[in-house]
Formats: structure tokens, C-alpha cells, sequence
């Protein structure tokens, strides 16, 4: 099917929502919640956009909202900009010890921030991490309460079962709001200690135990094959490569 | 009524009579009927626990027919009382029947209360009168005859189009047209599909659904049964509330009865339709009263709304098509079926048809539940059904569609309530919630306490949503404590706006109507609290002081005992004053003078 | 029973626990029996949940902190909900949290040290005409002031009058 994105016909497949149509056409559109593992989540709202369709425009979500033919979308209005300046501004006010949200709180044009007291926390609640950790396999933390009092966490703020210490989550965090204390061959994170393992070809501590044994399990992949930092690992590729000649 | 009676007696037993002695009095009466020498008696009357009578300023009541006897205020000890002088010897016990303040009279009769005469009780049309937990006295008043009528001699989508014709839009505040909802489902061709009854009323004040759900739980069955026929379903969920534990077992008792005689289960009244209904328990969760919510947590999730671009009726329960109404909206569907969509339309107005069940509290007179046909004005709900203002205190506002919705004012009383007229006044209808607010409600805290409860209810999903709230009450909160700032107001507004048209669902997008609304309404208000540094309502307390008016002042030390802090003090027959560092502004005293001697300054 | 005996009544758990389909949508089922039976959510009866219905801990516990029907502390003997609907409180829902705090010592959420009273506010209970409200366990009081709250206390605190636990 086809819609019109900023003027520009584009081509779409049923299921297709208008954010991914965007980016396959290299068209902007703005996210903070999005991450293409994942799909839209609809949190964030930032990637709101105007539709036009069956004669009736309403400003929706573009990465949950699902594309039909002949859909009219503008990526960029001035009630667009004005939905987006004000969500960074509340999310500044909320995080305003992160490096992105500064950068964005300027970007926007935020030139004062008219709301009041900010704290310094840096989490905005877009569970990435917590999507992350479910794609992982292990479900370690989830968003915990509700309203305005709703954060994510391991259960009871404890040391979870769950966690293998891989630090996907603080990863994934577009906001750096993960601690991940890595000291010598400990690492903390999530009020839970870990050794971390050395890699066998550079000795460098690069993994903990149970992340290994965890992707073994998932894998197939025997340990012993593991436990090799990432460049070591990539060098070894490398180095397999070399014997082969081009044909 | 069986023949070889000759009393019927109706006791209120809904969950605000009960709580005021209701099941003690029903109690005293079966009691009192079977003691020994009342053998006769007993033969021939019945007494019956019903669901809520409406008036609950009034109860618990006592209503006697045929004579048409409603006791007000009964207390168990007044049973033999009521039993000896009204069964036995016919004669009317005078200090329980209802007073007319108005036209200084005493009414014995339901029906010439003024309350009551203005009503038209469709939705609510066996509560009250039938003993709930009995499928007898559902069927003595017609029940499960639509049933009969659309599953033996209409066509599916006969049942459809009768519903479409009836123009019911959902009462449970969407106001969508429930017809065109039952026909989207039908029309999408993934099966299983599911019936689902939305009994999650959780907007403070509105007790609609619970009385229906208590008082008339057939109802909603058989709504649902109708449609299950409608669109081809097999099961059904009835989602209550978690804090209606009356309306669980009232609705599980009707279940188990419907099944035993063959409404529901399999092959309904020998039809090919089977269907089930299951009871689900919420969790606590206002939020869960929205759709997609709701949904979600049947499924076993948190409560969380979805982007609703594509309808529950698409793609709903388990990704199925599904039909969710609200209860009253159940409750009405087998009324349209028997007596036809003509005979609904002919009641309501143009674009809103039929009638609304309100809950109307507050600071009036006769609070409880009200039906009316949609048209209906605010004054005459207020004023001529529910008695107006109480304490000589004037009117100021009334609050309507719970937190999603906006408050009032006197100018506009005249509004005849429909879906549209409360939307183009910046409130909404919502589930029916009427809370009527004096001078004594200040206008900025009742916009801060909707504020704080949304704080708490949001789901917290989307930014828009949980981040502006989170502003909206902060301001709020500062500004009712003095720290009111010029520009808040502006702030509060641009803030608004993001809401309204960025959130994901209709909680977060009408999260900012009480402030729009008095904001619209009682700018004035806001600005003496910010630039005035005063509370007129004498609610805010660093921006209020009570004091006592010396010269209307009689000295009667009627306030003196009432004041929780010992804060008045006066001699007899001389002027009395307050004490302001004691006073908490809890407002006893000014309700107890009956010279208006204490003010706000 | 003693927080340490609760939490380690593992067969008793299970026990409830295995009486529900072991399916994910019988999980808020679940913690209302649980509830039911021990006033709070215990942490071992969570995750026996997650493990009979096949969902990660993490997520349980997610659904126990979202609905405010359950809780993770356990609740007095006789817990006290005073209702905050619109009605109530603009009867002075407030002025009874006051008075509880004056004479309890706690506030909303809060438990007495001895364990026999707590505290919660709680949307509307559709008692809206007898407001304002408060229930102590199942049971509904209407119109409620000061003093009159005063008297409630001391009914309960006399001795605990059994017949009124749930």
C-alpha cells in the first residue's frame, strides 16, 4: 500500500506502523522509547505526528499507529513541536542529571525551565531496560507501582535470582541511569554482586559466571567457545578468516 | 404479587443502607413476623431485602404495598412498632414517613415524593422492587421475555440493527454508540469472540452500577446473553470492582440461578446458543475501568491502556474481537429488545436517547440515585428532585463525570444533561457521577484533590500522562498553600493542552479537565488564591480565617462544643470568638450556627 | 502467626495456589485468596505464583505493586480504610485521617507497632450519601466525625470484639 509522509509517497506493508515506514524512507521522527528490537511502545509519545485520514486529522503515536492507503502524515506541525518541547521539558524536570536530556532540553528550546524545583534523577520510565532484560531471557526487573510513583526495579529493590549481571539493561539506557559498578573482577549492579570472569585470550574481566552459563544454555554454544571478550573474540573471527582464500 | 398475600414489604439492603443498620432491620422483621403469635401475619406477607431505593439520604427504608407505605429512616426498633400498628391495625406511623421540607407535609406514598415523581426508572426499573438473589421475582417483572423475543424470533443481525435503531450510546462515559460497537464486532470474522460487562465504576461518587449490579443483576445477564446471540459468542466476563463485594456475590448468586434454569450454559432456551459468564474481581485500579486497561488485566497483566487505533472490537481480549459495555448499559439492552427501539428513542434527547442514572451527592439535600430521561436540566435534578442546598448555603457548582470531567456553575443550570451539551460545557457525561459542591468547596482544591487522586490511579505508561499530572499537582498543591505564582496559571493551561493531545488514553487526555474546567468557570477563584493570597471557601488553610461576626452574633454557644480544638470561646448570651491559632478550618462551627453569624474574611 | 511462620508456610500456599488454573489471568485470583487468607501478599507465596503460573518473578511482583488491593506488608488485625471519594472528602475525609494520626500514631499505609490497626484511604466505596465513610474491615460506617471516631477506636481497641474481624 501507499500513504504520504511530509509530502514524500512512500510504500508500506500491512502491520507496518508509520514510524517504521519513516525510517525505512529515512524520513526523522524523533523517539526516546523506541528501539527496533523491540518495536514501539507507545510510552514516550515524542514520536507524535498528525494523520490525515478519511478526512479527519488527529495527532497519534507513529510508532503504534498502524499505516492504511492513502493515510496523509506530517512529521512536523506546530502542535507537533509544542507536544514534543513540553514532553522533554516535564522529562527534564524529572532527569535533569542526564546527559541526553540535557542535550535535548536545549535542542527543543526548553530556555528555562518554568516548572518548578528539578531533581537530579536520570530515569524516564521508557522500560527498555526492562524489555532488554525480558529478550535476554531472564526478567530480572519490571516496572514497579504505578502513577507518578512508577519506576522499574528488581522485586523488593533486592538482589534478583534472576540476574545474570550482564548489564544489557544499563546498555540499552538512553539515559545512563543504570549503575553498573565494575571494580577489578567484581561487578555490581542492581544491589547484586558478580565475579566477573577473565577472557581467556587477553585476560581482561570482561563477563560475569552466570552470563556466560546463560547464553550456553540458550545457545548450544559450549562455554569453554564463550569466553572470549567481544575484540577477542572478533580478532579470533579474524584470525579464522585469514586461512580462508578468496575464490 | 402471589395472590394469597396481602403485604408485601420492601426493605432497602444496598451497601449505604446497610451500612446505616439496613440488614439489622430487614432482620427484626423476618424476626418479628415468625415470633408465635404472629402465625397469621406471617402467612400472608412477605418481606423482601431489595437493592437500593434511591433516596439514601432517607434510609433504611421500609416500603409496604400494596398500601404504597414508605418508612424512612426505619431502625430495627422500630419494627414491632411498624408491624403492630401498620400490618395489624392499618394505621400509618407518622414520624417515619418522608418530610417535605418544602411544602411542610408528610408523604406516605413513593410516588408522591417529590423525589420520585420526577423520575423515569428504566435502567433501574426492578431496583428496589425485587429481591435480587430471586429469579422469581426477576421473571414476575418480565424478566428474560427479551431474551425469549430476540433468541427465538429475530435474526442476529435483527438484534443489531434494533440496537443501532434504539440510537443507546454507552453510559459508562465513552458515549459510544453501542450498536455500531456490536456491529464492528460482528462484522470481523476472527472467532472466538467475548462479551464483556465493564463493572469497574470507579469514579468517586457514582454508585450507579454497583445498585444495578446489587439490585439487578439479571439484568446485565441477560444484556449480555442478547448479545452474546447478536454476535456469535460463547463466553462472557463480568469485571467488578474490587471494592463491590455485595455487587461479587449478588451477581455469582444470579449466575448460579441463571445456569440452573437454563439462561445460560448450554443450548439457551433450546437454541444453538451456549454461553458462560465469569466473574472477574479488579484489582484496585480506577484506571481498569478504561477499555484496553481492563482487558489487560483479565489477560493477566497490570493495568496498562493500549493505543486504541484499532477497537476492542477488532482486536480485543486476546487479541479478539470483543464487545465491552458498562452495566447500566447492560441493563438497558433487555428494555429496548421488549418494548423496541422506537419506544426508547421517544424518550431523551436528538443525539443522546433514553435515560441516565445519576448518583447525585454532595452538599444536597436528597442524595442518592436519580433517573432521568436524557434532557433533563441541572436544575431540575438539583433543585426540584434533590431538594436543593442544604444548610441555607448556596449553590456553587456541580461536578460531573467523575475525574475525567469538569465542574458547573449556577449560570449554566438550566443545561438540559446530554452527552453533547456537558462536553461543549468543558465537563463531560462520564459514568453519571453528580457531585453538587456550596460556597463552602473551594474550587482550586477540588481541582487539586482530582489531581492527586489521578496521581495515584494513572497507570504511568506514557509521559504525557504521568509526568503532566505530576506538574498539573505540584502547582496546584503550591498555589493552594499560598505559593501560587503569576504564570502558573498559563503553565497550567500549556501543560493541559500536551495532555489532552498526547496521552495515550482517555484517562491522561482528560486528566486536565477539572483544572480547564475552573479554570474556565472560577478564574476569579485562582487569582484571589495567587495574587489575593485568599480562600473565599475558607477551605485553603494558610489562605483562610474563620471569625465570628459580633454583631449578628446572639451568644447562643451552640458552636462552642461542636469546635474539635476547643477554639470558641464566649460567654452566654455575649459575642464569641475563635481562636485562630487552635482553628483547623474544619468547618463544624459554621455548620452548626443557624444566624450565619461565622464567615471566611 | 508470626511474619517469619507466614513466610515460611510454604504448604499452605501451595495449597491455595493450586487451587486456580495454572494459567497467567489467574493471577490477581491468586493474590486475592492469598490475601484473604493472610492479610498480605507474602513474599514466598509470590514466587510460588510465578513459578505454578509460568511468569517471571519479577513480573508478579510488578502486578502486586500496581493493584492497590493487595499489599506486601501485612495488615493490622483491623485495618482501617477511610474512604477519599469526592463526596467524602469534601465532607473532611481529611480531618478523619487527622484524628486517626492523633490517636494511632499512624498515617495512611501505616501500621501500628502491635500490629492491630492499619491505615488506608481508598477511592469512593459508593456509600456516597452516608459520607463521610470508613470501613474497618468489611464493615461500613456511616457519617463519621470526630467524635464518633473516637468511640470507634475505643470499640475496637477494648478487647478487640472478635466478631467484627472480617
Amino acid at each position: 500500500m501507499e500513504l504520504i509522509i511530509d509530502g514524500k509517497t512512500c510504500k508500506a506493508n500491512p502491520g507496518d506502523s508509520i514510524l517504521n515506514v519513516a525510517k525505512r524512507e529515512g524520513i526523522a521522527i524523533p523517539t526516546l522509547c523506541y528501539h527496533e528490537a523491540f518495536g514501539g511502545q507507545g510510552s514516550c509519545r515524542l514520536c507524535t505526528v498528525e494523520v490525515t485520514a478519511g478526512g479527519r486529522s488527529r495527532l497519534v503515536a507513529s510508532c503504534t499507529y498502524p499505516v492504511s492507503e492513502g493515510i496523509e502524515v506530517k512529521t512536523s506541525t506546530p502542535a507537533v513541536e509544542k507536544i514534543r518541547r513540553n514532553i522533554i521539558m516535564m522529562l527534564y524536570k524529572r532527569a535533569s542529571g542526564s546527559v541526553l536530556m540535557q542535550k535535548l532540553y536545549r535542542e527543543y528550546g526548553c530556555s528555562e525551565n518554568s516548572l518548578g524545583e528539578k531533581e537530579e534523577e536520570r530515569c524516564i520510565v521508557c522500560r527498555l531496560c526492562v524489555l532488554a532484560c525480558e529478550k535476554m531471557g531472564t526478567s530480572a526487573i519490571s516496572t514497579v507501582m504505578r502513577g507518578i510513583d512508577k519506576r522499574v526495579g528488581t522485586p523488593y529493590d533486592q538482589a534478583a535470582t534472576a540476574c545474570i549481571g550482564c548489564a544489557a539493561c544499563a546498555h540499552i539506557c538512553p539515559t545512563g541511569a543504570i549503575e553498573v559498578l565494575d571494580s577489578g573482577n567484581t561487578r555490581t549492579i542492581w544491589n547484586k554482586n558478580f565475579n566477573l570472569i577473565n577472557c581467556e585470550r587477553c585476560g581482561q574481566p570482561f563477563a560475569t559466571r552466570e552470563q556466560i552459563d546463560h547464553v550456553s544454555r540458550l545457545s548450544g554454544i559450549e562455554d569453554a567457545e564463550l569466553c572470549f571478550c567481544e575484540e577477542c573474540r572478533r580478532k579470533k573471527l579474524v584470525g579464522k578468516m585469514q586461512g580462508f582464500s578468496p575464490c | 404479587m402471589n395472590k394469597s398475600l396481602i403485604h408485601l414489604l420492601l426493605v432497602c439492603c444496598g451497601t449505604g443502607c446497610v451500612a446505616n443498620g439496613a440488614r439489622e432491620v430487614y432482620q427484626a422483621l423476618k424476626d418479628n413476623l415468625t415470633s408465635d403469635d404472629k402465625a397469621v401475619l406471617a402467612a400472608t406477607t412477605s418481606a423482601r431485602a431489595t437493592g437500593c431505593h434511591g433516596l439514601c439520604a432517607q434510609g433504611p427504608f421500609v416500603r409496604i404495598l400494596p398500601e404504597d407505605i414508605t418508612y424512612c429512616r426505619v431502625k430495627a426498633a422500630d419494627i414491632p412498632e411498624i408491624v403492630e400498628k401498620t400490618l395489624k391495625q392499618g394505621e400509618v406511623v407518622k414520624r417515619l414517613l418522608f418530610r417535605d421540607r418544602q411544602k411542610k407535609t408528610l408523604v406516605q406514598g413513593q410516588n408522591d415524593i417529590p423525589f420520585y415523581q420526577r423520575q423515569t426508572r428504566v435502567a433501574l426499573r426492578n431496583v428496589g422492587l425485587i429481591d435480587p438473589s430471586s429469579l422469581q421475582d426477576y421473571l414476575e417483572r418480565g424478566g428474560y421475555r427479551a431474551l425469549e423475543k430476540s433468541l427465538l424470533d429475530m435474526r442476529p443481525e435483527q438484534v443489531i440493527e434494533e440496537i443501532i435503531k434504539s440510537g443507546l450510546r454507552g453510559r459508562g462515559g465513552g458515549g459510544f454508540p453501542t450498536g455500531l460497537k456490536w456491529k464492528a464486532c460482528a462484522a470481523t470474522p476472527a472467532q472466538p469472540r467475548y462479551i464483556i460487562c465493564n463493572g469497574d465504576e470507579g469514579d468517586p461518587g457514582a454508585f450507579m452500577d454497583e445498585s444495578i449490579m446489587e439490585g439487578d443483576p439479571h439484568s446485565v445477564l441477560e444484556g449480555m446473553i442478547i448479545a452474546a446471540y447478536a454476535v456469535g459468542a460463547s463466553n462472557g466476563f463480568i469485571y467488578v470492582r474490587d471494592e463491590y463485594a455485595q455487587s461479587v456475590a449478588s451477581l455469582r448468586k444470579a449466575i448460579e440461578e441463571a445456569e440452573n434454569h437454563g439462561f445460560l450454559g448450554e443450548n439457551i432456551l433450546g437454541s444453538a446458543l451456549s454461553f458462560n459468564i465469569e466473574i472477574v474481581r479488579g484489582g484496585g485500579a480506577f484506571v481498569c475501568g478504561e477499555e484496553t486497561a481492563l482487558i489487560a488485566s483479565i489477560e493477566g497483566n497490570v493495568g496498562e491502556p493500549r493505543d486504541k487505533y484499532v477497537f476492542p472490537s477488532e482486536k480485543g481480549l486476546w487479541g479478539q474481537p470483543t464487545i465491552i459495555n458498562n452495566v447500566e448499559t447492560w441493563a438497558n439492552i433487555p428494555v429496548i429488545m421488549e418494548r423496541g427501539a422506537s419506544w426508547f428513542t421517544s424518550l431523551g434527547t436528538e443525539g443522546s436517547k433514553g435515560t441516565k442514572v445519576f448518583s447525585l451527592v454532595g452538599k444536597v439535600a436528597n442524595t442518592g440515585l436519580v433517573e432521568v430521561p436524557m434532557g433533563t436540566t441541572l436544575r431540575e435534578i438539583i433543585f426540584d428532585i434533590g431538594g436543593g442546598v442544604p444548610k441555607g448555603r448556596s449553590f456553587k457548582a456541580v461536578q460531573t463525570g467523575g475525574p475525567s470531567g469538569g465542574c458547573i456553575p449556577s449560570e449554566m443550570l438550566d443545561l438540559k444533561v446530554d452527552f453533547d451539551s456537558l462536553s461543549q460545557a468543558g465537563s463531560m457525561m462520564g459514568s453519571g457521577g453528580l457531585i453538587v459542591m456550596d460556597d463552602r468547596t473551594c474550587m482550586v482544591e477540588v481541582a487539586r484533590y482530582y489531581l492527586s487522586f489521578l496521581a495515584g490511579e494513572s497507570c504511568g505508561k506514557c509521559v504525557p500522562c504521568r509526568e503532566g499530572i505530576k506538574c498539573l499537582l505540584e502547582i496546584l498543591t503550591r498555589i493552594c498553600h499560598g505559593q501560587g505564582e503569576i504564570g502558573d496559571i498559563a503553565l497550567l493551561e500549556d501543560i493541559a493542552e500536551t495532555m489532552q493531545q498526547a496521552s495515550l488514553c482517555a484517562l491522561g487526555r482528560t486528566a486536565s479537565n477539572p483544572v480547564l474546567s475552573t479554570l474556565r468557570y472560577f478564574r476569579e477563584e485562582y487569582l484571589e488564591h495567587i495574587e489575593g493570597q485568599r480562600c473565599p471557601a475558607g477551605i485553603c488553610r494558610e489562605l483562610s480565617e474563620f471569625w465570628i461576626d459580633p454583631i449578628i452574633c446572639t451568644g447562643c454557644g451552640l458552636c462552642l462544643p461542636r469546635c474539635p480544638v476547643e477554639g470558641i470561646k464566649g460567654e452566654k448570651k455575649q459575642a464569641h470568638w475563635i481562636e485562630s491559632d487552635k482553628c483547623i478550618r474544619c468547618g463544624e462551627c459554621i455548620d452548626s450556627c443557624s444566624f450565619q453569624a461565622i464567615k471566611v474574611k | 502467626m508470626s511474619e517469619q511462620e507466614y513466610e515460611e508456610n510454604i504448604e499452605g500456599f501451595r495449597k491455595i495456589i493450586s487451587g486456580f488454573p495454572g494459567e497467567k489471568r489467574y493471577i490477581i485470583p491468586i493474590m486475592h485468596e492469598l490475601s484473604r487468607c493472610y492479610r498480605y501478599l507474602p513474599r514466598a507465596a509470590l514466587e510460588l505464583t510465578a513459578e505454578y503460573v509460568g511468569v517471571p518473578f519479577s513480573q508478579v511482583y510488578s502486578m502486586a505493586t500496581f493493584y492497590r488491593a493487595f499489599s506486601l506488608q501485612p495488615r493490622g488485625r483491623f485495618n482501617i480504610k477511610v474512604c477519599d471519594g469526592t463526596t467524602c472528602h469534601i465532607k473532611g475525609s481529611n480531618i478523619l485521617l487527622d484524628e486517626i494520626h492523633k490517636n494511632l500514631g499512624i498515617g495512611p499505609g501505616e501500621t501500628t507497632a502491635d500490629r492491630e490497626f492499619s491505615l488506608e484511604t481508598v477511592n469512593c466505596i459508593g456509600a456516597c450519601a452516608i459520607a463521610p465513610a470508613l470501613l474497618v474491615n468489611e464493615r461500613v460506617y456511616p457519617r463519621v466525625n470526630a467524635a464518633a471516631l473516637k468511640e470507634i477506636i475505643k470499640e475496637y481497641r477494648g478487647g478487640g470484639d472478635n466478631d467484627h474481624h472480617e
